[in-house]
């Protein structure tokens, strides 16, 4: 009777060993997409051939981020004196491009008499922290763990 | 759109498209639950809005 793990290498760990060889296809490196992901949401699921999920990303997560901009929200600082306020900008450089184009273009400066200022940051604080999903979700697959 | 139920439902939509792409694979069934996602986060907040507001008035 034919070995089920026979086409797997000696020495690899469990998690290795459950995945499926569903695709001949060379995975590119992990941390690579996930660094891409980070840099541009979406980026990292072109990388691994899910053009769907990458525009679909893309553009949830920089609707998101335009529309917090929109609303007056912050771009926070890194202000380790105010805890909270230092949780929210490690939320908002989840999103590297958005976060670094939007401060060079003079915007998140946050208006905070608008009455949509707090929805602004939530919109750009969630955003990040979704990305932050997607960048894991890449690495999932990237790695094979997921069905890509 | 500055509306509390209209941000939301922006918000909304917006959360359930990324946790319906990032949960299932197929399109169909990304919809279906980016759909569910949707309806849950509007429908509760509207619901716990009510509740808030006979529970503290």
């Amino acid at each position: 009777m034919a070995d089920p793990n026979a086409s797997v290498p000696i020495g690899k760990g469990a998690a290795d060993r459950a995945r499926a060889p569903e695709s001949d296809r060379a995975l590119p490196n992990a941390w690579l997409v996930v660094a891409l992901a980070w840099i541009v949401p979406g980026a990292g699921h072109l990388m691994v051939g899910r053009m769907r999920k990458a525009v679909m990303f893309c553009a949830a997560l920089m609707l998101m981020t335009s529309i917090g901009l929109a609303f007056g929200g912050r771009l926070f600082p890194f202000q380790m004196s105010e805890p909270l306020v230092f949780l929210a900008a490690v939320a908002q450089w989840a999103l590297l491009v958005p976060r670094l184009v939007a401060e060079m273009a003079g915007w998140g400066q946050g208006r905070v008499v608008a009455i949509t200022y707090e929805y602004g940051n939530t919109f750009l604080i969630v955003a990040g922290l979704l990305n932050l999903l997607v960048m894991f979700d890449a690495f999932d697959r990237a790695r094979g763990r997921r069905r890509s | 759109m500055t509306t509390h139920l209209g941000v939301m439902i922006l918000f909304a939509a917006c959360v359930a498209g990324v946790f319906g792409a990032l949960l299932r694979e197929e399109p169909r069934e990304e919809l279906r639950l980016a759909a569910r996602i949707f309806t849950g986060l509007v429908f509760g907040a509207y619901a716990l809005g009510w509740v808030m507001y006979v529970a503290f008035r």
